[in-house]
């Protein structure tokens, strides 16, 4: 499976999706409806994983170099969480996020492809290759979930609906963001040090990963100060701006361009 | 890290947040008032063994005060939560101009220089609030130490773990070594030089390189456009490999098809490939393209090397190429002695280092211009005595994480 087949793989994917959430509608009513809608969504979603590990084993290496390719992982990941969510706590509207964030990543990737290219720079071959990402890829996609949960729990107050569950929801997304973000932070400094003889070099990269550890930190301290809660979401939604820079957008800052981190750009 | 308790309702601001914020204002507009005044010169940590007797002392001043003056009110605030998580934020603010700005050495004169902003991790406002929060953490450490309540185990590793990680990363910024040396084929050297002054130093061994090695990946086609002196993009599809039977497509200028590939050979006087015989030689690949609307050509191209003349095949505007497979390990073969005399082999390797009396030798580099033909190999070797210490914290935040995720875990059942 290469890149080639991606694109009828992710318009699959975001149509089983699409038509899985409508059937949502009669869901209510019909059992058989509801059957199909998850197998729709679960369908789409095992499309996108059984395409990851094909495209894994064309590869030869895993597909975690490129943003491109974490963003595959990212558009698998992500609909696991709203269903996980929904089985959980019997909140229905996360996956729907989930979903739609998954299908603008699979856009963004379809738009942007990434060049079928088996090479893996030597400092990448590690055993701590696999655990570093994935534990990151892992917490930015509970992050997002928590961010979009913040938005909408924001939604809810404003319409004078909200739900204690769902704060509380948002909160241990956020919670188990930060347990994985702490691991792929540590992960990376052992890591570093066997590659580049030292675990810290204040790299772009490192820094912004730092900084998001750091804002995260800050929101379990605000949580532990008993601050207002709608506060709380207010800060869950826009603390995720300050990931995508660490994933994304430092590889446009001024600071990148001498990071040992430009391979995956 | 506080508590992992959900957020209740109603609520009220962050008592004592006001005060905390001016007070980290304080100590970074400080910091910068001193790189002013000092044109940012910046701070140097002294090495040991006075950065440890001072990590001893402001240790002990951290337990004076926890332990001595705990019902202080100022005492009491400094090290309680507003000013951690002020200090948070003020460190997660200058932190951010060097996510932003290159940290790269600038002329002086300029605001950016006279403010340190390039160099910002090791001005005088980074220090003033790394202190400041080792401070708070230190205290906050201690008063949940003692008295000890196995609850309080998961704050204890975790904030204990930051504070020994933070604390001696930093202390012991100064007695790292990090020595570059550069080893050639068929010598030794037991010279390593000091970067970036490229000072030389003595190291207590010696390194006899015995061979130097690049494995490259596969080579790939590529279609060169001489008018741009680029290579054409590949998208979406796979980067033709060359390889026996591989075909390679651009659609409406050629296609290309290796009728034979020979991986390792050197031409003879009309272009052809021989073995090479333990020689370094260059991939061929014998090419048959064809082109809309002229006859197919067959013919043997090799992507070049230090005394191999490339050859290609003209498509149209285009070169049909062939580009060397990236690097896809490099290694050296060597042999070290110590200077008692005892010796033992060794092979370097990106990711695989190798310890030597106390020093970590890395594989850094080679001669990148001659490619796998090097026969230079460039080592680094690091020594630093705190590392020790930073693991230890670095394990301890990594068991204090473990038991936050079990505790959160319940909590969340139990929700």
């Amino acid at each position: 499976m290469t890149l080639v087949e991606f694109p009828a793989i992710a318009v699959t994917t975001a149509a089983c999706w699409g038509f899985g959430s409508l059937l949502q509608i009669p869901a209510k009513k019909s059992g058989l409806a509801a059957t199909a809608s998850w197998m729709l969504m679960i369908g789409g979603t095992a499309l996108l994983a059984w395409f990851l590990a094909s495209y894994w084993i064309a590869l030869e290496r895993p597909p975690l170099r490129t943003l491109g390719e974490t963003r595959l992982w990212y558009a698998t990941l992500i609909p696991v969480v709203g269903y996980l969510v929904e089985y959980r706590w019997k909140i229905g509207w996360l996956k729907y996020y989930c979903m739609g964030l998954a299908t603008l990543f699979l856009g963004i990737n379809v738009m942007n492809p990434d060049v079928f290219q088996k090479a893996l720079m030597p400092a990448l071959q590690s055993v701590w290759f696999v655990p570093h990402v994935v534990v990151y890829l892992v917490a930015y996609v509970l992050l997002a979930a928590s961010s979009v949960a913040g938005g909408h729990n924001l939604w809810l107050k404003f319409r004078s609906r909200s739900s204690k569950v769902s704060e509380s929801m948002s909160h241990y997304l956020a919670l188990l963001g930060f347990v994985l973000l702490t691991f792929g932070l540590v992960f990376g400094a052992l890591w570093a040090k066997e590659a580049w003889g030292h675990y810290w070099t204040w790299d772009p990269k490192e820094t912004w990963a730092f900084i998001s550890w750091l804002a995260y930190l800050a929101y379990l301290h605000l949580v532990a100060r008993k601050t207002d809660v709608t506060v709380l979401q207010w800060y869950l939604g826009l603390a995720f701006v300050v990931l995508l820079v660490c994933w994304f957008g430092v590889n446009y800052l001024p600071s990148a361009q001498n990071s040992v981190h430009t391979y995956s750009g | 890290m506080q508590s992992s308790k959900p957020p209740q309702m109603p609520s009220s601001p962050p008592e004592g947040f006001g005060a905390a914020a001016l007070f980290t204002l304080a100590a970074i507009i400080a910091g910068f008032a001193i790189e002013l005044l000092t044109s940012g010169s910046g701070i140097t940590i002294p090495r040991w063994p006075a950065n440890g007797l001072f990590l001893a002392a402001f240790a002990s001043a951290i337990a004076a005060f926890g332990f001595g003056f705990r019902e202080h009110p100022v005492v009491s605030w400094l090290g309680g939560i507003p000013v951690g998580l002020s200090l948070i934020i003020g460190l997660a603010l200058l932190s951010l101009f060097g996510g932003v700005l290159p940290q790269d050495p600038l002329p002086a004169g300029s605001l950016v220089a006279t403010l340190r902003l390039n160099g910002i991790f090791s001005g005088w406002p980074f220090a003033f609030v790394i202190l400041l929060f080792l401070f708070n953490l230190g205290l906050s450490l201690l008063w949940k130490i003692v008295p000890f309540r196995l609850s309080n185990l998961q704050f204890m590793l975790f904030h204990g773990g930051f504070w020994i990680a933070l604390a001696c990363g930093l202390a012991g910024t100064s007695d790292l070594r990090r020595l570059v040396i550069p080893l050639y084929e068929g010598k030794e050297s037991d010279v390593a030089y000091e970067m970036p002054t490229e000072h030389p130093v003595r190291i207590p061994f010696s390194i006899y390189l015995k061979e130097f090695e690049i494995d490259e990946y596969v080579p790939q086609f590529a279609l060169y456009d001489p008018a741009t002196d680029q290579v054409v993009a590949e998208k979406a599809g796979a980067v033709p490999e060359v390889r026996k039977g591989a075909r390679a497509v651009w659609p409406g200028i050629a296609t290309a098809t290796v009728t034979d590939f020979r991986p390792d050979a050197l031409p003879d006087k009309a272009g052809n490939p021989l073995p090479s015989k333990g020689m370094k030689g260059v991939p061929f690949a014998k090419v048959r393209v064809e082109e809309p609307g002229r006859a197919p050509v067959e013919q043997w191209i090799n992507g070049g090397g230090p005394d191999i003349k490339p050859q290609y095949i003209p498509v149209g505007n285009y070169f049909i190429v062939i580009a060397p497979g990236a690097p896809k390990a490099f290694r050296s073969s060597v042999m070290i002695r110590s200077e008692s005399g005892g010796h033992r082999p060794g092979v370097l390797e990106v990711n695989k280092p190798v310890d030597v009396l106390g020093w970590k030798l890395y594989q850094m580099g080679y001669d990148e211009k001659a490619g796998r033909w090097s026969t230079m190999s460039l080592v680094e070797a690091v020594n630093d005595p705190w590392l020790p210490a930073v693991y230890l914290g670095f394990f301890m935040i990594m068991a204090g994480n473990l038991l936050f995720f079990w505790k959160g875990i319940k909590k969340m059942e139990a929700a």
